[in-house]
């Protein structure tokens, strides 16, 4: 029974965005409930060019967060992304590039969902793009926010995300805490007492301040304070299916047009990304330390973004996911829970994970958390693996040359995947699984994307003539063209937003 | 690379007629190209079907509406009633009694489920109405009342589903027809041997005692509990749940109507297992679905007969079963589909849902005209989604057994203290101690379904969501009220189930009873 024994006091202990994300998502839904939630906040481990680009679902986090979109764009100078333009300079035969959007790709025909039409129509030489049926894509591509109506909603999903500066990102959240009632400790460094049962039981910041809780939270990042240096829990590596062990991080001054999307240039040697804001251009170079030095992937990094970076930082990388993430009392989010690999950005969204199920499976009562821990240690795994499994599909089926992407080819695929993967390339469908956090579309942009060609269709669209898919497929483009061509420019769109 | 020019058509041989067989026969046409794909079913009039499917699930009339069947007319032929839910009576403890409903219970507030709103309430001592009271569609199935959902989603009226309760002889008599109409070609006759490729094992053709031999491409086993292709000639290995699930024999007995039509079908608690009750236009079905370990086949007929509404229309007939899988459904070029498959006890109408979900997974993964062999990787698809399917129905149905307090019952303290399967402990204790109800997306069965058993069945939690609290209690109150008062007026003008079949779809000849709501 809810009651005397009610937890009334969560301690997140953390930095950047984990800390103050989810000191933002636990204070709006908890504060409500009498549970004062109090934040550490250790020492940032951010750099000027950290460019944080998030995923659709964001959003609607930020929106319970009481956070305006207009006044977020206009504090940090950050911009809309509707998708990763991944751009093959460097192909092997057949490699060409490809647009991953944050929207639908085509609308159903006859009652059948598009992709199986369009796979039809591929397989009887039609030689139509997937991505240039896509709404969203098209107008990425000509450098248009996309506003739905009532026509775009007929048709499909139309979603977005941002790039963020990041620093300015985190001061924005973290005022925003503060006007949520969280009450916060600005360190240098904690430490933790356990209790004979290994639970945490004091955290002493700075040397002397004793902090007690009944739940902490670890946002700490890759330091994992709490739940790896404190309780112990190892990692489980995924090294095995990922190369990327450097990342580099950098900045460009802005665009004078700002792309409404993030660019994927994958070189010889890793590849380069590109997330275009109002204020820089974040470059990203992800490689493997043992085919090139610091040195070279910055060479690397200046060619494929065509300037002179700034601010440079190089850091390790290690994806693993953390063999529980609920220990005892303590629950890890973001970083301290699971590392990724960098390709398609989803560290936001694996930090939004954690903090929603932490939120859903928020204990009732001071204790044990035996029903909480086995649930949200299973559920998480399973979304982290789902995650894990869509980045190493671009390692797995990358039609790049270049020695880091033969490695990248030769490494082992996680059992789910290769399933996933046989099934698509013997009959174009998409194994529904649980927990995904991207979409069948966004497996068909990926898969098609990087050259599988289905070796069957679906043998239910046989009774639709190409005649018929013909016809379909010209009102479709007809559509998307007359849609972009209402849509705003990305720049005008930004500044009236912003001005707003 | 070009796959829409075979040579010649793909071969579908069904083995088996039934609603298996019909269904997959009808689903297979309605959906693939004649020109690509012939169907043949064979069948034996001497031999039976077992036919207990008569109470469906909601998802049967997409299926139907697939076809493009007339609703009305397909509850002419089948002489079939409107089925809002089950009824559980004595599976707590005598005299309790709960129904499942194909609907909602209440509504979230403040983005958290109702039943952490209706907990609190309840702990909070200001509640004195079951959870059952916020279901639209319990209510409505209560009183014997039944309409169409409305079209308008935000509406109260559209918080709930349908299904059928039917003859499930009728209804495969009427897929035969509209099947053998459209190009299925059905042959009379049994099997009495099967030729296999010596090297890659798959089946060649069937041949029948007429001496006719039917070849194929792939082969449906329809052919019920005998699985004659994919137990018999491939030996695919069976998985017991007897130890989860021990009923395994059934007594079935129609008898005359008796009384208003129920929008529900009943299932009732006995002392080695549990009997139901199905009512359609013309008649009751009625069975009792019992362990042979804890009664004798005689005692279990005399109780089913003692339990009836009127009076039986003939002896009831045994079925003998074993609640399991095969551990592959798809073997080589074999699929089987129905209880050649698996079985589990009628006890949630889920066996014409599994053959209506094997067959949309089939299509999907169908080989093509002109492919050599199965391709494994298609099979090994439609297996992983079978077996997710089977075990998912199964937890939900042990949980019937496993929370009850009918103690001093051999069968049912054996139930109640069994080992359970890990994924099913896991979300008792989940919901045992804060309400969390288990979710998933894909196979049976949604949050609803088992907030209704588990509770139902007297587990109440310890705790709810702490998110609840945020709603002050005299506020909660109010909303709660609210909503009940939202179903009951609603409920009171709806028209009875018997009226509104007299009007809708009454089979010639049939005088369905016409009692006003209750």
């Amino acid at each position: 029974m809810n009651g005397d024994r009610s937890l009334s006091r969560v301690v997140v202990v953390g930095r950047d965005v984990d800390l103050w994300l989810g000191v933002n998502a636990l204070c709006a839904a908890l504060g409500p409930v009498g549970v004062q939630v109090v934040a550490i906040e250790l020492p940032t481990g951010l750099k000027p060019s950290d460019v944080s680009t998030t995923l659709p679902p964001l959003e609607a986090l930020h929106t319970k967060l009481n956070i305006q979109e207009s006044a977020l764009l206009r504090l940090t100078g950050g911009s809309f992304s509707l998708g990763h333009n991944i751009v093959a300079v460097s192909g092997r035969r057949g490699a060409r590039s490809f647009f991953h959007a944050w929207g639908a790709y085509g609308a159903p025909i006859d009652g059948h969902a598009f992709f199986p039409c369009w796979l039809k129509a591929a397989r009887n030489g039609f030689n139509l793009s997937l991505q240039d049926f896509c709404l969203t894509a098209v107008a990425a591509r000509n450098g248009r926010m996309l506003l739905p109506d009532e026509a775009t909603a007929a048709f499909g999903r139309t979603d977005y995300g941002y790039h963020l500066p990041t620093i300015a990102y985190v001061s924005y959240l973290k005022s925003n805490a503060i006007k949520l009632g969280c009450k916060l400790h600005e360190v240098q460094d904690v430490s933790v007492e356990c209790d004979a049962g290994g639970s945490i039981a004091t955290l002493i910041v700075d040397g002397s301040l004793r902090v007690e809780g009944q739940l902490f939270v670890d946002a700490s990042g890759a330091d994992a304070l709490l739940i790896g240096r404190s309780l112990g829990v190892p990692e489980n590596s995924w090294r095995a299916h990922f190369s990327v062990d450097r990342v580099l991080s950098a900045r460009t001054p802005a665009f004078t047009a700002i792309p409404p999307f993030a660019e994927i240039r994958p070189t010889g040697a890793g590849w380069t990304a590109l997330h275009p804001n109002r204020v820089a251009t974040g470059v990203v170079h992800a490689y493997c330390g043992n085919l090139l030095s610091d040195a070279a992937a910055l060479e690397l990094a200046t060619t494929a973004s065509g300037a002179k970076l700034a601010d440079v930082a190089c850091r390790p990388a290690s994806p693993h996911v953390r063999a529980r993430v609920w220990e005892g009392n303590c629950v890890a989010v973001g970083g301290s829970a699971c590392s990724f690999d960098p390709i398609h950005n989803v560290d936001l969204h694996a930090l939004q994970l954690g903090i929603v199920h932490l939120l859903a499976l928020f204990p009732v009562v001071s204790g044990q958390f035996m029903a909480e821990r086995a649930e949200y240690n299973r559920i998480m795994h399973s979304h982290y693996e789902r995650i894990r499994d869509f980045q190493c599909a671009f390692y797995a089926l990358a039609p790049f040359s270049g020695e880091f992407w033969q490695q990248a080819r030769n490494q082992p695929v996680p059992q789910p995947l290769a399933q996933k993967i046989a099934l698509f390339r013997a009959r174009g469908e998409v194994a529904p699984m649980e927990d995904e956090t991207f979409s069948a579309e966004s497996w068909q942009a990926l898969l098609v994307g990087l050259g599988i060609t289905p070796e069957s269709g679906s043998p239910a669209i046989d009774r639709i003539s190409l005649g018929r898919l013909n016809d379909e497929f010209r009102r479709i483009l007809e559509f998307i063209k007359s849609k972009v061509l209402e849509q705003p420019p990305h720049d005008r769109y930004l500044d009236s937003l912003c001005r707003s | 690379m070009k796959d829409d020019t075979p040579s010649r058509p793909f071969r579908v041989v069904i083995v088996g007629g039934g609603t298996a067989g019909w269904m997959s026969a009808a689903g297979i046409r309605r959906q693939l190209g004649t020109e690509d794909y012939t169907v043949t079913l064979i069948e034996s009039d001497e031999i039976g079907t077992v036919g207990v499917g008569e109470a469906t699930l909601p998802h049967i009339k997409s299926f139907n509406d697939m076809l493009g069947l007339d609703e009305a007319q397909f509850m002419r032929e089948t002489r079939a009633t409107f089925k809002l839910g089950i009824q559980f009576r004595d599976w707590d403890r005598p005299g309790d009694g709960y129904i499942h409903p194909f609907g909602a219970f209440g509504e979230p507030w403040g983005g958290v489920e109702f039943q952490h709103h209706w907990l609190r309430a309840l702990q909070a001592g200001r509640l004195h109405y079951s959870l059952q009271d916020y279901s639209y569609a319990v209510v409505a199935a209560r009183d014997n009342a039944f309409e169409f959902p409305n079209e308008d989603r935000k509406s109260i009226r559209a918080t709930y589903a349908y299904a059928y309760h039917f003859d499930a002889g009728l209804y495969a008599a009427y897929l035969r027809s509209w099947a053998t109409q459209r190009g299925v070609h059905r042959i009379e006759g049994r099997v009495c041997d099967v030729s296999r490729d010596p090297t890659t094992g798959d089946l060649l053709a069937v041949t029948l005692q007429s001496g006719e031999r039917i070849a194929g491409d792939l082969f449906i086993d329809c052919s019920g509990f005998r699985s004659l292709l994919l137990g018999g000639v491939l030996g695919v290995a069976w998985q017991d749940w007897t130890h989860w699930l021990p009923c395994d024999r059934a007594l079935a007995v129609p008898c005359r109507s008796v009384g208003a039509l129920t929008p529900y079908t009943r299932a009732t608690a006995r002392p080695a297992g549990w009997t139901w009750r199905i009512p359609l236009q013309h008649r009751t079905g009625n069975g009792y679905v019992f362990s042979s370990q804890f009664i004798s086949d005689t005692a279990a007929r005399d109780a089913l007969l003692a339990v009836l509404d009127g009076a039986p229309q003939g002896e009831p007939r045994l079925l003998r079963f074993s609640p399991g899988r095969r551990e592959r459904a798809w073997c080589g070029n074999c699929v089987a589909i129905g209880l050649a498959s698996g079985f589990l006890e009628p006890l949630e109408s889920t066996s014409i849902y599994l053959v209506q979900a094997a067959i949309a997974d089939l299509v999907k993964l169908m080989p093509r005209p002109g492919a050599k062999g199965t391709d494994p990787r298609l099979a090994a698809e439609f297996n992983r989604l079978n077996e997710m399917q089977y075990e998912r129905i199964r937890d939900f149905l042990v949980l019937h057994y496993v929370a009850n307090r009918r103690h001093g019952e051999p069968l049912w303290d054996y139930v109640r203290s069994m080992p359970l399967p890990d994924s099913l402990a896991h979300k008792l204790q989940l919901f045992r101690s804060r309400a969390t109800v288990p979710n998933y997306q894909y196979g049976l069965f949604s949050r609803d379904s088992w907030l209704s058993v588990l509770i139902g069945q007297g587990i109440i939690p310890e705790g709810y969501d702490r998110l609840a609290d945020a709603c002050t209690l005299p506020s909660l109150e109010d909303l709660l009220n609210g909503f009940r008062t939202r179903i009951q007026t609603n409920v009171a003008s709806m028209s009875s189930h018997g009226a509104f079949i007299a009007t809708y779809c009454a089979a010639a000849g049939v005088v369905v009873a016409e009692e006003a709501a209750a």
